[in-house]
């Protein structure tokens, strides 16, 4: 039904509960000859154009590399990511691993952490807990 | 950022994850899925889930997370361009069933019948404002700076209008709501609700029920508005999708139609809230609140005083679970708020100063509260009792009911900004 009617599949991809709603719907009565048809108007807005963003280059190896481990905010995540510190010391101890709290609340921008980790780190793990 | 980075999030974030990443430009991002949820396990239990498989691919965490930062990418990762999604075709034919099931399967309704949104019902709902069909009304989205923002014209508006049910009469109120950009399904998995409060001539010309049943299933203007408020935060911003716009663990049965509040300044003893906020008595007005969600006021300390009872205590009580982060939008019948001018709250604002001041919460307690903190930058003692609440315009007041008992009931949300509704008639 949504590629009938053209919506995107990359904004509707996995839609469970979405999914398991139309598991449950009754399908739509096939219309007789005799039944009226009649128009309606699509009641969606208008999305944004998407820019493609090219992934940044993969580093081939994480040794002797530093690795910025950022929390931003979601009850769990900090904690996870300090598990995260652990394994990396105990796993792989050439790479230098540097923690940070993500500034503001989970949907802020924080541009001098982006800034700090372009500059002194290699790569960047982001963990979003609960 | 320009360098190699591996989210990971967990496995019940995934469709929103992978969805809303592709909706930012990187449909192939690097995803790494953890088990749900990591919040309240031990530091054993977590190192547990690294030494373990990622739920989604079944390949091993950590070598995936190491992976996710080394491994080349591939052609399509290092896609650049534009696309546009698109949202299907401007009109559907078909009957009147069938359109009722496209509309339903293809998340554009509460999951209720709808009114289908013919040319001519559009066209009628447009007279009732003097705007351009093709003015951008605003911008919408499921949680602002999380989800991208679409746009949505009078028109849009027109068409969710019909659909709820609404009346042209009503649509200037409904431009209102949406020219705000504000969602009555906020994405969070803490299933918040949304309310409107209604000011001004325009509760009597769209015959509002301010009185007996106000925030019921009791009169067309105040069900269809908040049904529609429902509606455009679908339509307007793909919102209302379970697992990847929508995240409340539970859900609110307060979404259906948001709390829509009318106030009846008629029988209130105190000023109406719009004229609080610095609009004129006479301008008609929509102020929004969001929150977790309302709870009875019938309960709680104070109420079984006689001949009059405390209901500045009771309020102060029922306050107990909520969280700091919000206020308290407190709803009184008008026989509480002339009950409480007997005993000497003369104005809301007199109200609130009382309510801060006395509403009191052991910094012990506070500290391990969820969504509620202690003051920041303060030193304070082990034991000390310190206001719940850090202000007093964290309490809003508004005077709904009939006055067939003195009753009130308390919401645990905040106060985010009022709108005209006469400069959209």
């Amino acid at each position: 039904m949504l590629s009938l009617l053209g919506l995107s599949p990359a904004l509707l991809a996995g839609a469970t509960a979405e999914a398991q709603q139309k598991k449950i719907s009754s399908k739509p009565a096939k219309a007789s000859a005799a039944e009226p048809r009649i128009e309606g108007l699509n009641p969606k807005g208008t999305p944004p154009p998407i820019q493609l963003i090219p992934m940044a280059p993969r580093l081939g190896s994480l040794d002797g590399k530093t690795v910025y481990l950022v929390d931003t905010g979601f009850e769990g995540g900090g904690f996870l990511l300090n598990q995260i510190q652990l394994w990396f010391n105990r796993n792989m101890p050439s790479v230098t691993v540097v923690f940070k709290r993500k500034a503001g609340p989970y949907a802020e921008d924080d541009p001098a952490l982006w800034k700090e980790i372009k500059e002194k780190g290699h790569a960047a793990i982001m963990a979003i807990g609960h | 950022m320009g360098i190699p980075t591996a989210p990971l999030v967990t496995i019940a974030f995934k469709d929103l994850a992978k969805s809303n990443a592709a909706k930012r430009g990187m449909p192939l991002e690097r995803i790494c899925f953890t088990p749900h949820p990591v919040w309240g396990k031990s530091e054993a239990q977590m190192y547990e889930y690294l030494e373990g498989k990622d739920p989604v691919s079944g390949k091993p965490l950590m070598k995936e997370v190491v992976d996710a930062l080394t491994s080349p990418l591939t052609a399509d990762e290092s896609k650049s361009g534009t696309t546009t999604p698109s949202v299907g075709p401007p009109t559907y034919v078909d009957t009147a069933d069938n359109l009722q099931q496209y509309f339903l399967d293809n998340g554009m309704t509460d999951y209720l019948p709808i009114i289908i949104p013919t040319q001519e019902k559009v066209d009628a709902m447009l007279k009732g404002t003097s705007h351009s069909p093709d003015e951008v009304l605003g911008k919408m989205s499921p949680a602002k700076g999380a989800f991208p923002e679409w746009s949505y014209t009078v028109k849009h508006a027109a068409i969710n209008a019909v659909m709820a049910g609404a009346t042209p009469d009503y649509f200037p109120t409904l431009l209102a709501i949406a020219s705000t950009g504000i969602s009555a399904l906020f994405s969070s998995t803490n299933s918040l609700v949304s309310a409107a409060v209604i000011n001004g001539p325009v509760r009597d010309k769209l015959n509002m029920n301010y009185g007996i049943g106000a925030m019921g299933p009791f009169n067309q203007a105040n069900s269809s508005i908040g049904r529609a408020w429902t509606i455009m935060s679908r339509n307007f911003c793909d919102g209302g999708v379970c697992g990847q716009t929508y995240m409340g663990s539970q859900g609110n049965v307060v979404n259906f139609s948001n709390l829509i509040i009318p106030e009846n300044e008629k029988d209130s003893p105190w000023t109406p809230f719009h004229v609080q906020r610095g609009f004129k008595k006479e301008e008609s007005v929509v102020s929004f609140f969001m929150g977790f969600g309302i709870s009875q006021g019938q309960g709680g300390k104070g109420l079984g005083m006689k001949p009059v009872p405390h209901f500045h205590e009771a309020i102060s009580w029922n306050t107990t679970p909520f969280a700091n982060m919000y206020g308290a939008l407190v709803l009184v019948d008008p026989l509480v708020a002339n009950g409480l001018g007997d005993l000497g709250y003369k104005t809301k604002e007199d109200l609130a100063d009382w309510l801060q001041k006395n509403t009191l919460v052991n910094i012990n307690d506070i500290k391990t509260m969820l969504f509620s903190g202690p003051p920041r930058g303060q030193q304070i003692p082990d034991g000390t009792m310190i206001p719940r609440f850090a202000r007093a315009d964290m309490f809003n007041f508004v005077v709904v009911g009939g006055q067939t008992n003195p009753y009130h009931q308390i919401a645990n949300m905040r106060y985010q900004l009022s709108v005209s509704i006469d400069k959209w008639t």
